[in-house]
């Protein structure tokens, strides 16, 4: 019987699955709304994930929930944070292997920068306070505002022509009214695009600061889709940066690893 | 082995320091009753004149020795003050500064007439560490006069005219220890003012004067005559050798200034000084009252020999304070 | 008018100081093999912040504001201290009325229980003692004055280095002597000082043994039980306090004997230094607790800062034990709002090595600058003895319990990693 393992990333706008087998590679994903059932959303992500891949859940031999979910979730055979969840990922999917030293993430609604020692321990993290400002939800909001979709967002700052413009406020609140004022002046939908993201960089760049970037800089979660915001970032923190194929699943993975790892040190 | 050093650790030491003072006082002053004699060369003011000494004061012969011409030293006499100068460190790296807060007969008397004074419900006075600091000079004056006046009895210094006989002994001369410690033994012949010759005069006046302000010094400030002492001068230079020492481990010290109150001297390094291992600075007479004052386990420390002796402890800082909490 | 709106502000904050009470005893109980003589400090907390917040019975009764107040002499005085400092959300957004925003939340509680309850206390408290500590302390005496308390400033140099700044304090420290027993109608005596050192000195006898228990490995009691400890010895009776840590002592050296710790084998043991938990706001380490590692030890001045320094005297006179307990609260203080600060970071260091700490949690209350400034100075330090520090920079509103968890998890978890690999 062949052995799987599981890491559940229950994040505030999406639930992310990531199945693993004994050699750490990835099987299959999958990328769900949360909604507002957590807990049954989850369980049916994972039944429907199973299901595709023809593995049945005897062959899942550990779980791991990480997220802000997490606890809800309790199925799970154990629970990590996403920061220690996202730098086991990171670490694995950062080319070159176990280079990463210094992680950004953007999610639905926070934003961290982890820093890590040269073996993978995680040294130090910090967050956003408790607003969502500069977050995936800011973005979306920003894409509404502009009548389109999130992921146009990339491609129309590529558009940008002019210099960016500068957006004050990365609260979704103040900044809608800041965007609405710049489009009345006649402004393009694009270089406010631009200016977007190039507050949302400065705001990162700000948290990134506070710890020292060291080492090559990884960056994922969902918003690490959009090349605007890639670019911005690499220009504010001036150096390139590395952005998985799939930036949204790489706690899910993190965590299935982190799985893996539970179950051996229980074996042992 | 373990369980009678924390009870020691519990000791009250002020208590046993007292009991011991009180025996060392007793045996170099009447030690002679029982033809007892422990010694000319101690680092103590055992006064030679009484008669019923026990041991004797090391400066007296000290000085007699600096007034020999220069060019006998280098003869057999000189093997003799070389002799006794070797007695005198051996008998002070013994018990180091300890000699002054367990031992010195004059030091004793100081605490007896603080004790005086704690019954009369008289406050004692306070000064600044600065000032204690600034004294501190005038012992190694003395010390520097103590060697230099017999020098020019025997020699003629620089060309100057060699000092008359009279300036014989001269700290002598002026120690309290000569006036008062005779008087233990119903020899008052030292209370006076000698007037065979203007030098001996001055001198003895001197002495007399010292006397009184040694009486009313000591009553107002906690040994009060140590400060200006040449013999603790004397023994500072060879402190740091020592075999009996106290030791401080920095990183326990919270710098609360118990230890800072409790000294008589005045030492604020004790509380202070966080890096320094060995705790004795000048002006230090090893009463060990900042050690008993230390709630820190192990953080201040009486060793001989790198063996542990005596040490604060938490439990015997509560133990000894709670006592004294409770009125007794 | 203003009357009735006064009127429902205090019925209001009650009800929402017994609700945030309620959950913070609710989730200190909410550990398995609690010892059983914690429940009388639950009970105390609970009819003290569940009904009408009201003072203690003794009387007369002395309001300090800080711990730089020294207790020995307000018992000496024949009065009852009674530490102010609030850890309530509900007294919190009480002051939020007229305190800055960004001010301290200690601070802003604190005044808004006395504006709250002035009517209540206004007699009972012969006096509201405030230290000169931090700029927020000094306000408030102002504040305070003019909401008709006695407001007594009890002034404190900013440094603790020179003789001078020792004088100044001991001077300070001698007239405030003086004018307690003006206070109270009982002037302090020779023998009633030592017996208020000797009351003081019997607390910190106390803690201490509670302190070596929690040194063990595993500790026999979890911090967020000797939190609410601590924090009773500035509200609980003297004599009933003394009582029930004897008994939790007892208790716990029996656990000893039978192997019972409270924390699991090879949890992380964790520091907690930096600004004062005060029930009900033991946030921080409740949180700590419930992510399965343990508080060992602490450096805040709601525990170990208040309790741990002991004072002696020679020869017993009255102004040398008044001096004494001057030396007592200034010179061992770490407090941040001293400046030239270097003993704070010595007391972390040997903290971290005698109680075999894995890492530190630094608790700032946001508006606290002394604390959050002097967070710099001692990460700097643990790490280069290698020992990993959180900064968590929080306040009294229970918003940001889902943030602080993770940060608290992954840095707990991050210590665990760390662990298994050694």
């Amino acid at each position: 019987m062949k052995t799987y393992f599981a890491g559940i990333d229950i994040g505030s706008t999406t639930i992310k699955i990531v199945l693993v087998d004994a050699d750490e590679q990835q099987v299959g994903d999958l990328i769900t709304p949360s909604g507002s059932h957590f807990r049954r959303n989850t369980t049916t992500a994972f039944q429907a994930l199973l299901d595709r891949h023809g593995i049945k859940r005897q062959e899942v031999e550990g779980v791991v929930a990480t997220g802000y979910g997490r606890k809800l979730f309790r199925e799970a055979d154990d629970v990590v944070s996403e920061i220690s969840a996202n730098a086991v990922g990171a670490r694995k999917l950062g080319e070159p292997h176990d280079s990463v030293r210094t992680i950004i993430n953007i999610g639905g609604q926070d934003l961290k920068v982890i820093a890590l020692d040269e073996n993978g321990n995680v040294i130090n993290f910090v967050m956003n306070d408790k607003c969502a400002a500069g977050t995936g939800r800011f973005l979306e909001m920003t894409a509404r505002n502009l009548e389109m979709e999130v992921d146009e967002l990339g491609f129309c700052h590529a558009l940008a022509t002019g210099a960016p413009l500068t957006i004050n406020s990365t609260c979704t609140v103040f900044a809608e009214s800041e965007i609405i004022s710049l489009l009345a002046h006649g402004h393009g939908k694009a270089e406010v695009v631009a200016g977007i993201h190039y507050s949302i960089a400065r705001r990162v760049g700000r948290l990134a600061k506070r710890l020292g970037i060291h080492g090559a800089v990884f960056f994922d979660g969902g918003p690490a889709l959009n090349s605007g915001l890639v670019e911005a970032l690499e220009d504010e923190l001036m150096q390139p940066l590395l952005v998985p194929e799939a930036p949204q699943i790489t706690t899910a993975f993190g965590a299935a690893l982190l799985a893996m790892d539970f179950c051996r040190a229980a074996g042992e | 082995m373990n369980s009678l050093r924390r009870a020691v650790n519990k000791l009250n030491l002020s208590r046993f320091r007292f009991y011991f003072q009180m025996g060392a006082f007793l045996l170099l002053v009447y030690g002679g009753y029982l033809a007892i004699n422990i010694g000319d060369q101690l680092p103590a003011f055992s006064c030679v004149f009484n008669e019923q000494r026990g041991g004797s004061c090391y400066l007296m012969g000290f000085q007699h020795q600096m007034a020999l011409p220069w060019k006998q030293l280098f003869t057999g006499r000189g093997i003799g003050v070389a002799i006794g100068l070797l007695t005198f460190i051996g008998f002070f790296l013994l018990l180091n500064k300890a000699w002054c807060g367990f031992v010195c007969p004059l030091g004793t008397l100081q605490d007896w007439i603080t004790m005086l004074r704690r019954k009369l419900r008289i406050r004692y006075s306070t000064y600044g560490e600065p000032l204690f600091r600034k004294l501190s000079v005038i012992k190694y004056v003395l010390l520097a006069l103590l060697i230099l006046i017999p020098m020019g009895m025997g020699n003629s210094v620089f060309g100057l005219p060699r000092l008359n006989e009279d300036f014989s002994v001269p700290f002598c001369m002026i120690c309290p220890g000569r006036t008062v410690l005779p008087l233990f033994n119903g020899d008052f012949s030292q209370l006076a003012i000698d007037f065979s010759s203007r030098t001996k005069m001055i001198l003895t006046a001197l002495g007399m004067a010292v006397t009184g302000i040694f009486l009313a010094g000591s009553f107002v400030k906690k040994r009060f005559f140590c400060l200006f002492c040449p013999m603790s001068a004397l023994h500072y230079l060879f402190a740091k050798a020592a075999l009996l020492r106290l030791g401080k481990d920095g990183a326990k010290c919270t710098r609360c200034g118990n230890c800072y109150r409790a000294c008589d001297v005045g030492l604020r390094s004790i509380a202070d000084d966080v890096t320094s291992k060995n705790m004795v600075k000048d002006d230090c007479m090893m009463c060990l009252k900042c050690v008993e004052a230390c709630p820190e386990e192990g953080c201040l420390k009486v060793s001989f020999l790198g063996l542990p002796v005596y040490e604060s402890t938490e439990a015997g800082f509560f133990k000894r304070m709670g006592k004294r909490a409770n009125g007794k | 008018m203003e009357n009735e709106r006064f009127a429902r502000l205090g019925k209001s904050t009650m009800r929402h100081l017994a609700m945030e009470a309620r959950e913070t005893l609710q989730r200190l109980a909410d550990f398995p093999d609690n010892p059983a003589a914690m429940s009388l400090f639950y009970q105390f907390f609970s009819a003290l912040f569940t009904g009408n917040h009201s003072l203690p019975e003794a009387k007369p009764i002395i309001g300090v504001m800080c711990a730089q107040a020294p207790l020995e002499l307000i018992h000496a005085a024949g009065a009852t201290p009674l530490r102010l400092c609030s850890g309530a959300y509900a007294y919190e957004q009480a002051g939020a009325e007229f305190m800055p925003a960004k001010s301290c939340p200690l601070v802003k509680a604190t005044v808004g229980m006395l504006h709250v309850n002035r009517a209540l206390w206004g007699d009972a408290l012969k006096s509201v003692v405030i230290p000169t500590t931090c700029d927020q302390k000094k306000k408030s005496v102002d504040f305070l004055t003019d909401m008709g308390f006695p407001v007594y400033a009890l002034e404190m140099p900013p440094a603790k280095e020179s003789d001078v700044a020792r004088f100044y304090w001991q001077e300070s420290v001698k007239q405030f002597a003086l004018d307690l027993g003006g206070i109270t109608g009982r002037k302090i005596t020779r023998q009633s000082m030592r017996a208020g050192i000797g009351k003081v000195q019997q607390g910190s006898w106390l803690f201490r043994k509670l302190h070596e228990l929690r040194r063990t490995d595993p500790p026999l009691l979890l911090g967020k039980d000797a939190m609410l400890v601590t924090n009773g010895w500035f509200l609980m009776e003297h004599d009933s306090w003394c009582a029930a840590v004897t008994q939790l002592i007892a208790e716990l050296e029996q656990r000893r004997k039978n192997a019972m710790p409270a924390g699991k084998r090879l949890a992380p043991r964790l520091l907690l230094t930096g600004s004062p938990p005060v029930f009900p706001n033991l946030k921080v380490p409740l949180l700590v607790e419930q992510a399965g590692a343990v508080i060992v030890t602490d450096e805040v001045c709601s525990s170990s800062r208040l309790l741990y320094d002991a004072v002696s005297y020679d020869e017993g006179t009255l102004d040398e034990m008044v001096g004494a307990v001057a030396d007592r609260s200034l010179k061992p203080c770490t407090c941040p709002c001293l400046t030239a600060n270097r003993d704070r970071l010595r007391k972390i260091m040997e903290l971290t090595e005698k109680f075999a700490v894995d890492g530190v949690v630094y608790h700032a209350l946001a508006g606290c600058l002394p604390y959050e400034m002097e967070q710099r100075q001692v990460g700097k330090a643990l790490s280069a003895a290698g020992i990993p520090m959180l900064y968590l920079e929080t306040d009294y509103s229970p918003e940001d319990l889902g943030q602080l968890s993770t940060r608290i998890e992954a840095f707990i978890e991050s210590i665990k990693a760390r662990k298994r690999r050694k």
